[in-house]
Formats: structure tokens, C-alpha cells, sequence
């Protein structure tokens, strides 16, 4: 049974020039993967190639022209977003940058349960500081700014909006470029650990194909919009059959193999 | 021969009427014809390295180092016009954000053709140096892969794609000839193709023109794919530093181990989804430095004596800073 599944996605921008009368379009998929309870799914890409554009029609940022996204064999139907709003959630790709900085991380968390749920104060209160418990930070961080936060920090807490929810699937949009070495080996597994304990599903825009390569159970290649190559990571990485992706491997493992040399 | 000697080199911030040690006795030797890694994590004072060997820290920071010099030449003591000169001729940066470090208001070839030395530009009357710049810019662009050179010279800086302006930034720092480039981060957020591009570029500079290159970042795939002899540095101290091979073969240092280790692609032998080995904690702001080793409050090997600043020590060509280092007990 997957939990997630996508079929023929398509969206269509079309921007109507004020000069020309031809459009100038952006045209993205058809995009279909699916995903199970506990799978990591890795879209990888070039510069402009729609992965963020997916990631966002994903979560209903936009709407698609034409396709079908289903939780659990259940349409989403984009004009009730509530329901949608509590399976999937994203993690943005600047993490510093997509929390508010005039508000406590209290305030931050507290926003989408007073937005989605009927739950009171109080229960809103214990749940913000569980949530904070579990990405590894103290109930006190509460009551802190954005500021007050180190990079690393600042990632968890964006995870902790993202999973304040309960969700089943999360999007997340270059989640470990800006963090350090030695804080994103920490972030990759408290992912992991996560995913583990929760069963959630989890989509997420990599650049960085050593740690792609580690955590997913399926690659996406993207390239101008279209999806060119699918399947399992070990497969892709191993064989793989389009141009793009062939070289994309190919540079990464000639970074490989050349240490030492 | 030895380009660049900097020994004990500390540097004091004033942030809110404390001095803070940014940067505390950080050693770094550079020979010609290196390429010599500096890795770090944001905030340990990689970029102000950089800055404090071209000169260009606000003054009312203080400097001070038992040695710093440029070809046997005191950069400390010298007067304030000749280190320009001397920097202007024989260093060249290629900074971080190369969008942000040009100028937005002058189109790319006038920037390109302000940095060529006038030394270069000896035979012909006044009326022809345009001519010879405009070759000159166009040679160089083509030596740096950039294949449609009257396209790229008629823009402006945010017209261009970002490999193609890291590019165009490589072609500025060459321009000028220098003995020294300092690549600070130039493989900063890109994808992986484009990566390998600027890697396999900078490595055929350093080859064909014998040009060294300080190559400061943390992605220690680059790092390691082309570099020969690297420098670890933590929250300003220097780690260790020693010849590339050995130091991933054995590094001495609890934090140059947790940082080769944190890289996925590195361990052949990893299987998906296994935990990857970590250092607690994060890295200490300024305002509140451990005193001593500053890895200290992180170090899984941390006991009492780590308060005491460790004294740089030297096996072979391999220096380390630490009082338990990890290889050296097993015996």
C-alpha cells in the first residue's frame, strides 16, 4: 500500500510578455513517483530544472494544471487545504531565513496547531514542548529568538514546524546546504532516527549526491522540467541510462576516486 | 621555496568591550607550486585568514603574529604602499559570492581589463593599449573555458550565469599573474558538474602556470580530489595540518577524524541508511570560547588537561595540537 503517490503531474506558467505576444512559458512534467510509509525519496537536478517548483506543488504552494497527488489511496483536493496542511509539510531551503524573527520559537511552533487544530493552550503548550524534546532541543528553547539559535539549531526547530503536525510525509527543500559538516552529519540522523520512530515519508532537493546516495530509497533526475530518469538509488547510481544522470554520477565518482590518487 | 610563512598568527576582535581572540596562534606555511587546503567550518575564521594575509581588516582590529611573511619579506613591518604593491602583484583572491564582489554598475570586461597590470602592456603608442586590453581579456577568457568572450564582456554581472561568473572570476585572479591564488569557497552551493569544471580548472592553473592555490572551504570532497597538503582549522585554532594522504590515513586529531568521518561518500564500506558518526554540540559563538582547546566541550576524548591550550607538536611533516591525540596511545 503507498502512502503517497503522484500521477502525471503537470504545471503549466505561462507569463504573458507586455512586448511579445508569444509567452514565455515554463512547462514542468508529467511527474508520477509514489512512496511508501518510511521511504526517503531524493530529487536531484540542475540549476532551474523544477525541483523546487515540484516541491512546492507538492504541499500546495501551487496548483497544478493537470494530475493527481493521493494520501493513502485519498485525493488531495486542493480546495480543502486543512487536511493536506497536517499530512504534508515542508521544511523551506533556507531554514535561517523562513522563521520569523520578531517571534519566541513558542510563538513559531504555536502557529500552525492554532491554525489546523481545536486543541487548547495548555494542550498546545505541552505539544510545542514535546516537539522541541524530540528534535533534541530543551523546553527552554521556547521562550529564545532566531537569533539566539546556531545554524544547527536553527534546522531543528525547522524540522520541529515541520513535524509539530504529526505528518506523513515531509517535503524538504535543500535541508543540509547551509549547514556545516559536523552539524549536518548531526541533522542526517536525527532524520533518520526520526523517520525511523515516526514511519513518516520524506521527500527532499539535494545537491549533494554522497549524502543522497546514503539516505534515499529512490532518485528523481530532473532536467528543464521533465523527470528523465526514476527508479532506486543503487540502480540509478550504479547503471545509469540518460545522459544527464550518466554525468551527474560520473563527476561525482571522478570526486571520488580522485582523492588518494 | 616557501611563498607564504605565517606563524602564530593572532588576531582580537572588540565585540561590546571585551577583546575576543578570533583567530588564536594559527600556523600556515604555504611552498610554491602548492595547492594547499585550508578547511573549517563557518566561524572558524577561514575568511578573515584570507583577509588578514591580503591586509584588507578594519584597522582597529589587532594583528599580531611572531611571523608573517611573503617571499622572506615581512608582510607586519612593511609600509602600508609597498604591501599593496607587493599583494596587488603577486596575490590574487577569488572571493566568496562572486555576484556580490563585483562591481554592478561597470560591465564585466571593464572590471576585467582594470585588473590586467599595465606591465603588460609595454610596446605600442597610448592609442593602441585598448586594442591590446580587449586581446588580452578575450585570451584570457578563452584560457578559463569561456567560449562566447564578446557576450561575456558586454554584460553585467548579473546577466551572467553563476558558473560562468565563478569562471570569470578565475579569469580575473589570473590576470594579473600572481604566485598566489586564494580561492576562498569558489565551489560554494554549486551542482555537481559545474563543480568539477572549476575543480579540474583550478588544478590545470596550478599545473600548467605553477600558480599555488590556497583553496579555503569545507566541502572536503573538492578538498580532497585536488588538494595535496591541508590545514584543519576550529573556531581560530589550528588543528592540525599536514600532507593530505597521511591525514586521511591517520589523522591524529579528534576533530579532523569527525570531520573526514562526516563525509558520506568517503567510506566505501557504509551501508544506506546507517548512522553517520557525529561530534555533539554545535560550534561555540564567539561571545563564549572555551578557554584552552576550544573542540574541548565537543571532543569525545576531552579529560582535565584540555583546559590548558595543547602545544603544537610535530611528527615528520605532520603537525598536530593536541594533548591526546588518537593514533599515538595504541602503542
Amino acid at each position: 500500500m503507498e502512502l503517497f503517490k503522484v500521477e502525471d503531474l503537470i504545471f503549466n506558467n505561462q507569463k504573458q510578455n507586455f512586448w511579445s505576444n508569444t509567452p514565455a512559458t515554463y512547462e514542468l512534467g508529467p511527474v508520477s513517483f509514489n512512496l511508501k510509509a518510511g521511504e526517503t525519496l531524493a530529487i536531484i537536478g540542475g540549476n532551474s530544472s523544477g525541483k523546487s517548483l515540484l516541491a512546492k506543488l507538492l504541499v500546495g504552494l501551487e496548483r497544478p494544471n493537470s494530475g493527481r497527488i493521493l494520501m493513502n489511496g485519498v485525493e488531495i483536493n486542493n480546495a480543502d487545504l486543512t487536511s493536506s496542511c497536517h499530512d504534508i509539510r515542508m521544511i523551506f531551503q533556507n531554514s535561517n531565513e523562513s522563521l520569523n524573527p520578531g517571534l519566541t520559537l513558542g510563538a513559531i511552533l504555536e502557529e500552525p496547531l492554532r491554525l489546523n487544530t481545536k486543541l487548547d493552550t495548555q494542550q498546545r503548550n505541552n505539544l510545542v514542548v514535546k516537539t522541541l524534546r524530540k528534535v533534541g532541543l530543551m523546553s527552554d528553547h521556547q521562550f529564545f529568538y532566531r537569533h539566539m539559535l546556531s545554524d544547527g539549531q536553527r534546522q531543528r526547530v525547522a524540522l520541529a514546524r515541520a513535524l509539530i503536525l504529526n505528518p506523513k510525509v515531509v517535503v524538504a527543500d535543500e535541508p543540509f546546504a547551509a549547514l556545516d559538516p559536523s552539524v549536518r552529519s548531526q541533522a542526517v540522523n536525527l532524520l533518520m532516527q526520526l523517520q525511523k520512530d515516526l514511519g513518516i515519508g520524506f521527500i527532499f532537493i539535494s545537491h549533494n549526491l554522497g549524502i543522497v546516495r546514503h539516505i534515499s530509497d529512490k532518485v528523481i533526475v530532473m532536467q528543464d522540467g521533465k523527470v528523465i530518469e526514476s527508479g532506486k538509488t543503487e540502480v540509478i547510481f550504479t547503471w545509469p541510462k540518460a545522459e544527464y544522470t550518466k554525468k551527474l554520477v560520473d563527476a561525482h565518482q571522478a570526486l571520488v576516486n580522485r582523492q588518494g590518487s | 621555496m616557501i611563498l607564504l610563512d605565517v606563524k602564530n598568527l593572532t588576531l582580537e576582535m572588540d565585540i561590546a568591550g571585551d577583546w575576543i581572540k578570533a583567530l588564536d596562534k594559527v600556523n600556515l606555511v604555504i611552498n610554491e607550486g602548492q595547492i594547499h587546503a585550508l578547511v573549517g567550518e563557518s566561524g572558524s575564521g577561514k575568511s578573515i585568514i584570507v583577509k588578514a594575509i591580503v591586509g584588507a581588516l578594519p584597522s582597529h582590529w589587532r594583528i599580531t603574529a611572531d611571523r608573517m611573511t611573503w617571499r622572506g619579506q615581512n608582510l607586519l613591518t612593511m609600509s602600508l604602499k609597498k604591501r599593496r604593491q607587493l599583494i596587488r602583484n603577486d596575490i590574487s583572491v577569488i572571493f566568496q559570492n562572486p555576484i556580490d564582489s563585483l562591481d554592478p554598475l561597470l560591465t564585466l570586461g571593464d572590471q576585467l581589463k582594470e585588473m590586467i597590470p599595465k606591465t603588460n602592456l609595454t610596446k605600442g603608442w597610448f592609442w593602441e593599449r585598448n586594442k591590446q586590453k580587449q586581446d588580452i581579456a578575450i585570451s584570457l577568457l578563452h584560457k578559463v573555458g569561456i567560449k562566447n568572450h564578446e557576450l561575456c564582456l558586454k554584460s553585467y554581472p548579473h546577466q551572467i550565469a553563476s558558473n560562468v561568473i565563478q569562471k570569470f572570476m578565475i579569469a580575473m585572479a589570473v590576470a594579473s599573474e600572481p604566485k598566489l591564488i586564494i580561492a576562498d569557497n569558489p565551489t560554494k552551493g554549486m551542482e555537481v558538474t559545474t563543480k568539477t569544471q572549476i575543480l579540474n580548472l583550478l588544478s590545470r592553473i596550478n599545473q600548467v602556470r605553477d600558480m599555488s592555490i590556497l583553496f579555503v572551504s569545507h566541502d572536503l570532497l573538492a578538498i580532497s580530489s585536488m588538494a595535496s597538503y591541508m590545514t584543519v582549522l576550529y573556531c581560530g585554532q589550528t588543528v592540525e595540518s599536514g600532507d593530505l594522504r597521511l591525514l586521511r590515513k591517520r589523522a591524529f586529531h579528534p576533530y579532523t577524524k569527525a570531520l573526514l568521518d562526516s563525509a558520506p561518500s568517503f567510506r566505501k564500506d557504509l551501508p544506506a541508511k546507517s548512522a553517520l558518526t557525529s561530534l555533539e554540540g554545535t560550534i561555540p559563538t564567539l561571545h563564549h570560547l572555551p578557554t584552552g582547546c576550544r573542540l574541548g566541550p565537543r571532543c569525545p576524548r576531552a579529560r582535565r588537561e584540555c583546559v590548558i591550550m595543547p602545544v603544537s607538536r610535530r611528527v615528520h611533516n605532520h603537525y598536530y595540537s593536541c594533548h591526546f591525540p588518537i593514533h599515538r596511545d595504541t602503542k
